[in-house]
């Protein structure tokens, strides 16, 4: 298998865009080609996107970034994998390169949702649940989400002032990425532990609140992967991708062994650290898929971050700030930065690129940065 | 031609092995065989209502609902039945603590445009 590294990165800010799917897209791509000193020689694209063909009614989206761009005869592909799509792409990107099929791979993830209001958004991304055992009546993945922090809550004690924490610390970390959805600062004060905070931070699906979840926002980003042989034809160092993973769970959660368990998280962590050659000691720091704030707890736990139920520690210490020892979210996570479902996966890597440059603005550059590892699924932890 | 409306929901057992399955996959998560809805092949598997006293195992109560709830909030829950399976569904009380026990009947979950949809909903036990 070959090496592949990323020379090339490029970001809009994630929001309400008043922009068509495709050419927000193609502006994240300009950047990314523009970052890594190209104008063409792109072989494959990866476009990655949910909601295409439901939101936008537009279908090939992959081949209408190709010729937007005019990147013709470039070979494309969309990949819709859920809220996992973006890592999908860059998987994908990977194996084209690493099998000799391509030596020059854009990915572009993307997604345009700000045209639903919130009960279609959220109604959008519940189509990946079990049509008739989970669908039909009326579940979504805030739902779930909120059954297990109460299962999650009762085992290990976690409180809603930890969740509250989290969020504070990930709208800290998006005032500072000028990429973010919502850069502004909030305090623990302000949402927890007093009856305005009642108001200002509502139950959503008790036990989680409003300040737990992630926004609902339009946004994309590219990157440029290489063959590593070649790698010295662009302008940017690359940055190594040195382990990869994916894995799936049951389609319902009911059928999960242990509810409490993201199986699919564990085992894609496993098989990247195994590729690497490293364990999660090595991992300076982390962009975990915080859709929901509990989410980012028990991933951090599931990938070996944290002992079972200690991340909760960790968030009292401060430990996973951008100034502690184990960085989680520096770019805000998709609680302030923002989940543009098709984006997310891309987003993450984009991140990880910038922090491991040293390229992240003041105030949210983490320190020395060495191997960063980025947690991206889809659903209730289905995949990876 | 009219069709009485089937109510229920079912769990579906494996012919050959008796293995449950909700909801009904193409092949027995035990012992690999075939489901076949011709039954040209292979028997097809049998349905085995699901209703009667399961526990509670985690719930929530979500504010935002979608269209056509015409509700405050709505209480839903992961509940087991006594025969293992695991189910989804909408739970009909306020007086919510895990690990209850709890009664399983079927009703309207949804209303699509001339269609009603059955489902599971949970009770508490008289
Ligand atoms: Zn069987």
């Amino acid at each position: 298998m070959r090496n592949v590294g990323i020379v090339g990165i490029g970001h809009i800010k994630f929001g309400k865009l008043e922009f068509e799917l495709v050419d927000i897209m193609a502006w994240t791509a300009l950047e990314a080609m523009k970052d890594a000193g190209i104008e063409n020689g792109i072989d494959q694209v990866f476009v990655s996107n949910m909601g295409g063909g439901i939101i936008n009614r537009q279908c090939g989206i992959a081949s209408a970034l190709v010729s937007n761009l005019n990147l013709e005869p470039a070979m494309a592909e969309l990949v819709e994998n859920g809220p996992a799509s973006g890592s999908s792409a860059v998987k994908l990107g990977y194996m084209a390169i690493a099998s000799g099929l391509a030596n020059v791979v854009l990915v572009t993830g993307g997604e345009t949702m700000r045209s639903l209001n919130g009960w279609q958004a959220t109604d959008f991304v519940a189509t990946l649940l079990h049509p008739e055992a989970e669908y039909n009546y009326g579940l979504t993945l805030p739902a779930f989400a909120g059954m297990f922090t109460r299962l999650y809550m009762e085992k290990y004690g976690l409180t809603e002032q930890h969740l509250a924490m989290i969020s504070v610390k990930n709208h800290d970390n998006a005032a500072l990425n000028p990429f973010a959805h919502v850069r502004l600062p909030v305090t623990l004060e302000a949402i927890y532990g007093n009856p305005d905070a009642n108001v200002i931070n509502p139950y959503m699906a008790e036990p989680l609140r409003i300040y737990d979840m992630c926004p609902v926002s339009d946004g994309a980003a590219s990157l440029i992967l290489c063959n590593m042989d070649i790698a010295n034809r662009f302008r940017k160092k690359p940055i190594r991708i040195a382990g990869i993973g994916q894995a799936t769970d049951t389609h319902c959660v009911h059928n999960r062994k242990d509810p409490l368990e993201l199986t699919a998280v564990k085992g894609a962590s496993e098989k990247a650290y195994k590729m690497a050659g490293i364990g999660p000691k090595e991992i300076s720091f982390a962009e975990l898929h915080d859709a929901f704030s509990i989410l980012e707890v028990a991933e951090s736990e599931e990938i070996g971050l944290f002992e079972r139920g200690k991340a909760k520690n960790a968030i009292e210490l401060g430990e996973t700030r951008v100034t502690g020892r184990i960085p989680i979210n520096s770019s805000g996570g998709l609680k302030a930065k923002g989940h543009p479902v098709g984006a997310t996966g891309v987003s993450q890597i984009h991140e990880l690129v910038k922090q491991l440059r040293r390229e992240a603005e003041p105030g949210r550059q983490v320190k020395e940065p060495n191997y960063g590892l980025a947690i991206n699924f889809g659903g209730h932890a289905e995949e990876n | 031609m009219l069709k009485k409306i089937d109510k229920n929901v079912y769990a579906s057992k494996c012919p050959k092995c008796g293995h449950l399955h909700y909801p009904a996959p193409m092949r027995c998560h035990e012992c690999k065989e075939r489901r076949d809805p011709s039954k040209t092949v292979f028997a097809d598997f049998e349905k085995v209502p699901l209703r009667g006293t399961c526990k509670l195992l985690t719930f929530t109560r979500v504010y935002a609902l979608p269209d056509g709830y015409d509700l405050k909030y709505m209480n839903f829950g992961l509940v087991e039945f006594e025969n293992g399976i695991r189910a989804a569904g909408q739970i009909m009380t306020d007086d919510l603590k895990l690990g209850m026990p709890l009664i399983a009947k079927t009703g309207v979950v949804k209303e699509v445009i001339g269609k009603d949809i059955y489902g599971l909903q949970f009770y508490p036990c008289e």
